[in-house]
């Protein structure tokens, strides 16, 4: 009978401890879920720094905020891969072409955006550590001949940017990686619909590295072009490698501002290229017809203004230069 | 004694199902920043646009905003006429004190526009606490230049306002 109290007791103590050890577990797991970014809206949990320096030069109060804990990329230049998905020689469009490749891989290098009045903005942004460079630079690129297929989701986008950084491209988490995908290939989480690109981050070969995908907005031209006929086209109509260059430089200024979604945003959830989405400022009409709104790297280009962090936060073109409404 | 060892030493074991079990059970979301299209950034803006107009008791730009023959169509009622809607929401006894529209989805049909999103508000209806989260089809119909409200759809699909008090963490779908 004795034995048999004992048995039940001890049943009792091991089911104990059991339930207590699961429940201690689930909380501690609800409490990871609660940190990490889920996408949504909500409260963050996260506190704002008091008005004031932060680093060296950039403050508070401009209409965006710094958030306590996140960083931003300050290398100088700042690395910025390409990831060519699809056919980009001869594809569906006139756009998916070597012509793109050359003009946005141009388009990206220290010589031109990357050492630009307009680059130099986001030296505004910094973290307690010290502030974005200004400079980035195209630091190479490989082709992926749909190793997705022509239609995926964000998962997808993932193993395709693990499938080259670090075999192909360095494993870098001080860059960029952009996915850029030709006018037949669907990312089928909005592409088009509700977005022309987005960034974001993810661990991969044991680095936080942050990338964007950007599709060929040719395949929305009114959705994702400001005109049809950009300042670079071929000919009339092919207006997808400016369309790009306006989302990457979107992308790129958000990917080094906030690469791991927790550091500039303003109250509303707007990161400092969400701020002047689609804004251009005062244009210039090209030969061909096709409005302009900056020069550098010898080409003109219709890219959307920048937030600026100092005299009181506003859309400019260049650091510096008058703030725009739109 | 060498029982309660024994046991002791295979506790973590059994453990380990519970832990296996638990880890995969739903992968994140990946949370991302976009670049919203030409049209998601207009409709958001014509979206809140109206809310404001609602917010600040302005009539005249409320109903500028609406076609002559617009219905608000809710669940188990009758369509509910553009005027009357307006009437509703501009008396005395409504008071939309705050919103947030964010998940905005444009369908872009040419002269028309299906525009989906979710929608939180803080608002009273005779003194009482009439908030909560919405889910909003609104069909647009262009008209000149500009766009105005044709049918609106509107589902309730949550009763307390979690309005964020803080800085939110960005989504880009705002």
């Amino acid at each position: 009978m004795a034995l048999a109290q004992r048995r039940v007791r001890n049943a009792a103590v091991i089911l104990f401890m059991f339930l207590t050890a699961s429940f201690l577990m689930a909380q501690s797991l609800r409490s990871g879920e609660d940190k990490a970014p889920d996408g949504k809206h909500g409260q963050s949990g996260q506190t704002l720094t008091a008005a004031g320096p932060i680093g060296q030069t950039v403050v508070q109060g401009n209409g965006i905020n710094y958030h306590t804990g996140g960083t931003v990329l300050k290398a100088s230049p700042v690395p910025i891969y390409i990831i060519w998905y699809g056919n980009w020689n001869g594809g569906a469009k006139p756009s998916d072409s070597q012509a793109t490749v050359s003009l946005i891989q141009g388009f990206l290098s220290s010589s031109s955006l990357g050492g630009s009045g307009y680059e130099a903005i986001n030296t505004t942004y910094g973290d307690t550590t010290g502030n974005v460079s200004g400079h980035l630079n195209f630091s190479g690129a490989v082709f992926d001949n749909y190793s997705q297929g022509t239609r995926f989701g964000d998962r997808n986008l993932t193993t395709i940017v693990s499938t080259h950084a670090g075999h192909g491209l360095p494993l870098d988490a001080s860059g960029v990686y952009l996915v850029l995908t030709s006018s037949d290939v669907k990312e089928s989480s909005g592409f088009c619909r509700t977005y022309c690109g987005f960034h974001t981050h993810a661990t991969i070969g044991g680095a936080d590295i942050k990338y964007a995908f950007v599709g060929n907005v040719d395949q929305c031209p009114a959705g994702c072009e400001i005109q049809s006929t950009g300042p670079n086209s071929p000919s009339t109509g092919v207006g997808g490698a400016d369309g790009m260059t306006n989302t990457i430089t979107h992308e790129t200024e958000e990917a080094i501002t906030d690469p791991d979604l927790n550091a500039w945003f303003d109250a509303s959830g707007n990161e400092d290229a969400d701020k002047c989405n689609f804004k251009f400022g005062p244009t210039k009409t090209a030969a061909n017809g096709a409005k302009f709104n900056q020069t550098f790297g010898g080409h003109n280009w219709m890219i959307q203004m920048e937030w600026e962090n100092s005299r009181g936060g506003g859309c400019d073109q260049t650091l510096g230069g008058p703030f725009f409404t739109n | 004694m060498l029982r309660v060892f024994g046991f002791l030493a295979a506790f973590p074991l059994l453990l380990m199902p519970l832990a296996v079990g638990q880890e995969p059970v739903k992968p994140p979301l990946n949370p991302r920043i976009v670049t919203a299209t030409r049209q998601v950034s207009m409709f958001s803006a014509l979206e809140k646009q109206m809310l404001e107009a609602v917010r600040k008791k302005d009539k005249a730009a409320l109903q500028a905003m609406l076609t002559d023959e617009t219905f608000i169509n809710l669940p188990d009622a009758d369509p509910l006429p553009g005027d009357d809607w307006v009437e509703s929401v501009m008396s005395k006894d409504f008071s939309l004190k705050s919103f947030v529209v964010r998940q905005v989805n444009v369908t872009d049909l040419g002269t028309a526009a299906v525009v989906g999103y979710d929608r939180i508000q803080d608002s009273t209806d005779k003194g009482k606490q009439d908030g909560g989260e919405f889910y909003v089809v609104d069909v647009w119909k262009k008209d000149g230049d500009t766009w105005k409200l044709a049918d609106r759809y509107v589902c309730k699909v949550g009763s307390t306002p979690v309005l964020p008090t803080g800085p939110v963490r960005p989504t880009g779908k705002q």
